[in-house]
C-alpha cells in the first residue's frame, strides 16, 4: 500500500488497499478505513479517524475533505486539502446496456459514450454524487440524476445549479472517478 | 384485498440472492435496513431497480424519492402503492 499524488488533481492524495477475504461488507469496511488512514496521514493530518454521520457517510478530519469506495475486492481513499468536498468511486462491476440506459440520460450516451466506456460513466455520477451531496445545499436526490457533460478534458457533473468537475481512469478491470469542488 | 408487500419483499430478495448468490449477505439482511449501508453497491442497486421493473411490470419514475430506495421494505412498498 503507497500514498500517491494523483495526476488528476494538484494535492490529491490516494491510496488503494486490498480487502481481505471473505471480501465481504465487514472486510470492505476496514479496507476503507485503512486506506484513508493512511491517505491522510500522506495529506499532513494529525488526525486519522473517519467516523460515521448518523446517514453513514465518513467525516473527515476539519480541512482534509475526503472520500472512500470500494469494489469486493479493493477499497481506495481520496484526501484532498482544503477542498470543499470531494468524492470518489471505484467500479469493477459490468454495466449492462440496461443498467447504462436507466443511468445516462439519452443525451449522455449520445454524446459521451464514443468516449467513455459505460463502467466510467457510471463511476463519474457515484463520485460526483458523493462530492455534491457533501456540499450539504442540495438535499436528497439520486445519483443518476446528475447530468454529464465534457469540457476540454475533463467532465463536469451537475445538479440543480451545483456542478463539479470530475476526472475518470480506467485500468485492467477496474474504473476509477474523482470529483473535487473547490 | 390481502396484504401483498410481504410476497413483494420476499420477490425482491429473491431477485438479490439471484444477483448476489445464496450464500451473499443479502440473504439475512433484514426488511427495514438500508441496502446500501448494509453493503449494497450502487451498481448492484441499479441492477436490482431494473430486474425490479421486468419483475413486477412497472417503471421507475425519473422523480422517485430516495427514501423509497432505502430498503426491501420500502421498495415493497412503492411497488404496491404503484400497483394500486
Amino acid at each position: 500500500m503507497a500514498a500517491v499524488g494523483v495526476d488528476i488533481e494538484p494535492g490529491a492524495w490516494l491510496v488503494w488497499h486490498p480487502v481481505r477475504q471473505p471480501c465481504g461488507p465487514a472486510e470492505q469496511f476496514v479496507a476503507g478505513r485503512r486506506a484513508v488512514a493512511a491517505a491522510l496521514t500522506a495529506a499532513g493530518s494529525a488526525d486519522r479517524v473517519v467516523p460515521r454521520e448518523s446517514d453513514g457517510r465518513p467525516r473527515f478530519p476539519r480541512g482534509f475533505a475526503g472520500s472512500i469506495s470500494h469494489t469486493g475486492r479493493v477499497a481506495v481513499a481520496v484526501v484532498v486539502p482544503g477542498a470543499a468536498a470531494v468524492g470518489v468511486d471505484v467500479e469493477s462491476a459490468a454495466i449492462t446496456p440496461r443498467v447504462s440506459e436507466f443511468v445516462l440520460r439519452e443525451r449522455e450516451r449520445r454524446t459521451l459514450l464514443a468516449q467513455y466506456s459505460a463502467r466510467e460513466l457510471f463511476a463519474a455520477k457515484e463520485a460526483a454524487f458523493k462530492a455534491l451531496c457533501a456540499i450539504g445545499t442540495l438535499g436528497e436526490f439520486l445519483f443518476w440524476q446528475i447530468e454529464l457533460r465534457q469540457s476540454e478534458d475533463v467532465l463536469i457533473a451537475s445538479y440543480r445549479g451545483a456542478s463539479v468537475p470530475v476526472w475518470v481512469r480506467s485500468e485492467a478491470e477496474l474504473s476509477l472517478a474523482v470529483a473535487v469542488s473547490r | 384485498m390481502p396484504d401483498q408487500a410481504p410476497a413483494v419483499r420476499e420477490r425482491i430478495r429473491a431477485l438479490l440472492v439471484d444477483m448476489h448468490g445464496a450464500d451473499s449477505f443479502v440473504s439475512a439482511v433484514p426488511d427495514a435496513v438500508s441496502l446500501r449501508e448494509a453493503g449494497v453497491s450502487s451498481t448492484s442497486l441499479v441492477s436490482l431497480l431494473v430486474a425490479m421493473e421486468d419483475a413486477f411490470g412497472f417503471e421507475w419514475q425519473d422523480d422517485v424519492r430516495p427514501e423509497a430506495l432505502r430498503s426491501i421494505s420500502s421498495l415493497a412498498q412503492h411497488v404496491v402503492a404503484v400497483r394500486g
